[in-house]
């Protein structure tokens, strides 16, 4: 396929997903949507952490403040403004504390910038927690004037479009091949002449942007936060999680991800959320060993290579225990003997 | 405020910080070592904690002197489960990345794995209630000030454990293997440093020392699964302060943090004590990454 072949592909398979994502509140019962809700906010997420993580392989534990950012502004800014002016708001604020953020930390690579990212965060959820307590005297806020179920889920499905759009855009334009150079090999990329701190900042904020606007339309759906529930850090390791194992660089890895979290949170979370929590930690661990490219990066040629690689095992391990090994070791040493003794 | 009312404050800063430097060590190893930012580290604390909580509880009944011996037996556990650890996951991360840059990003992301695995295991084992158990309550008195006695227990044993520690590493054989490895890793091969044997030791003990912490920490504090997040942030900011892979430094920045936030805690506000902690690690890291007590060469 060509390269504008694979773009039509990407925005008609885009087109075919969203419109049965729009036509679900119609027909789906109160939790199938509650689900979708959850779903559609980590593909936004999760997306739009690959868009700069993925490629650059700048690893940021940071959603969770950025999304916190954005939920903080929106029930505050609520009653104010109109619903979509208070995203716009969030996701304003949010790239602001990015570029601030960033322009700190983004010189620093890899353990370094993955610890400070989470240093900040929590330094943000404890700020908050503090002004809350010591300012404004309350711990948590209720939302009292909250949109409808579905003017939040259509919000939430623009978004997650939109991330994934930009996702498609992006990869092909100068931006992201820069982006991607700098994944590849910081120092080349810089030599070739990309402004590397530049396009790393816009790469940061954009991934904040997202995260600020989703905070701010997803806050209303609880009706009531305090620091502890959307600064949660879980939030953010739960994008890189989902990332990571669906594959940060490629495209649809997020979403199909995404997808099979959600079922699989919604399923096991109820009765065992322990169970549901360890798996999730033996899959990133298994995805991380086993499969480094996500789960977008799974094809024939991979069980194909696993099977081979456990054959190969299996021929050794028997080959050793069998006594095989010993024995022709010893018949080796003995031909040697011989030889030597002509 | 006197004389004394420092002296007292400041004396519970450097008790507060022994125990935050015993905290660091195990994860001080690993990093340092192996380049294995260990997230995990706090998760595997908190299983010392319940194993010693375990072994007091239905073996030990009332007795004082079951939670010492739990010090050995939680270290050799721990460090048995750090090789099986060791075996299944990083020996292969190992063998497959291309460069250590890679190494770092996946052993990070194996570790937060693990964190999840472990913390949700011991909810599901143990439930999440604190608990606790007495041990060497009666307060000591030192002069005209009063300590509880289980933490001044635990920080001689902490003083020991990172005494013996900075022995090891600057007077045997082993620590010098050890701190070749850490200086340059092919180096050492090149030299005849059986590598292969000595790196998953070296997690082994790493996780076993976080063990030992754990059973320390639940003579005087109590426990629950989730307790291990707070414990691995504190050893991430003391070994930012004192500098990767650098017991001494370590131990001095443990009792620097905690000297800082017992005069931090007593001037302005005890809710501000983790707001404080995360600008000491923020402010170290962005301004002199290297540690605080950093000259140019690397010391062990």
């Amino acid at each position: 396929m060509t390269s504008r072949q694979i773009l039509m592909r990407d925005f008609l398979v885009l087109f075919g997903l969203t419109g049965w994502a729009l036509s679900l509140p119609y027909y789906g019962s109160e939790f199938v949507v509650s689900m979708a809700l959850t779903c559609l906010m980590y593909v936004a997420l999760s997306s739009s952490w690959g868009l700069f993580c993925g490629s650059t392989r700048y690893l940021s534990l940071a959603t969770s403040a950025f999304f916190g950012i954005g939920a903080y502004t929106s029930a505050l800014a609520l009653d104010k403004l109109p619903w979509l002016q208070c995203i716009a708001l969030g996701a304003a604020i949010a790239t602001l504390v990015a570029v601030v953020m960033g322009a700190a930390v983004l010189h620093l690579r890899g353990t370094y910038f993955a610890v400070l990212t989470f240093g900040m965060t929590e330094l943000i959820r404890h700020a908050i927690t503090y002004f809350e307590k010591s300012v404004t005297g309350t711990v948590g806020r209720v939302l009292t004037v909250v949109p409808e179920r579905d003017t939040i889920y259509l919000t939430v499905l623009g978004l997650a479009v939109l991330s994934v759009g930009v996702s498609i855009v992006v990869r092909r334009t100068r931006f992201g091949m820069a982006l991607m150079g700098i994944g590849a090999d910081e120092q080349r990329a810089q030599t070739l002449g990309v402004n590397t701190k530049l396009v790393k900042l816009a790469g940061f904020a954009m991934t904040a942007a997202f995260a600020g606007a989703v905070g701010a339309a997803i806050s209303v759906r609880w009706t009531y936060i305090d620091p502890h529930t959307v600064f949660n850090p879980f939030i953010g390791f739960q994008t890189v999680l989902i990332a990571l194992i669906g594959g940060a660089v490629t495209l649809w890895g997020p979403l199909i991800a995404a997808i099979v979290f959600s079922v699989l949170a919604e399923t096991l979370r109820l009765q065992f959320p322990q169970i549901y929590m360890m798996s999730l930690g033996l899959l990133l661990i298994l995805s991380v060993l086993y499969l480094p490219g996500g789960l977008a990066s799974l094809r024939w040629e991979t069980f194909r290579g696993w099977w081979r690689d456990m054959r190969d095992r299996g021929k050794a391990l028997r080959y050793e225990w069998s006594g095989d090994k010993e024995r022709d070791k010893a018949r080796d040493k003995k031909r040697r003997k011989e030889q030597r003794a002509f | 405020m006197s004389l004394a009312a420092w002296l007292e404050l400041i004396a519970s800063g450097l008790i507060t910080g022994g125990i935050y430097a015993l905290v660091a060590l195990g994860l001080n190893l690993q990093y340092g070592l192996m380049r294995i930012l260990n997230i995990a580290h706090g998760e595997f604390l908190m299983v010392g904690a319940y194993l010693t909580w375990m072994a007091q509880t239905t073996l030990g009944g009332e007795s004082w002197w079951m939670p010492l011996v739990m010090v050995p037996v939680s270290f050799m556990i721990l460090m048995v489960l750090g090789l099986v650890i060791h075996k299944l996951c990083f020996a292969r991360l190992n063998a497959t990345s291309p460069n250590l840059d890679i190494f770092e990003a996946r052993g990070l992301m194996v570790a937060f794995g693990l964190m999840f695995l472990v913390q949700n295991f011991a909810s599901y084992m143990w439930g999440g209630d604190l608990r606790g158990y007495d041990f060497l309550t009666e307060p000591v008195k030192i002069g005209n000030t009063q300590f509880a006695g289980n933490k001044l227990l635990v920080f001689a044993l902490a003083l020991l454990f990172s005494a013996a520690l900075i022995v090891l590493l600057r007077m045997t054989l082993l620590g010098k293997g050890v701190r070749a490895l850490m200086q340059s890793p092919v180096g050492a091969q090149l030299v005849g440093i059986d590598t292969r044997r000595l790196h998953p030791m070296m997690f082994g003990i790493g996780l076993g020392l976080s063990g030992v912490a754990g059973c320390l920490l639940s003579m005087a504090y109590t426990i629950s699964p989730a307790m291990g997040e707070p414990y691995t942030v504190t050893a991430l900011i003391v070994i930012t302060l004192g500098g990767f892979g650098s017991m001494g430094g370590a131990l001095a920045g443990g009792l620097l943090l905690g000297v800082i936030e017992a005069l931090g805690m007593h001037f302005t506000n005890p809710s501000l004590k983790a707001l404080l902690s995360y600008v000491v690690f923020i402010g170290v890291l962005l301004l002199r990454p290297e540690g605080l007590f950093a000259r140019k060469t690397r010391k062990a």
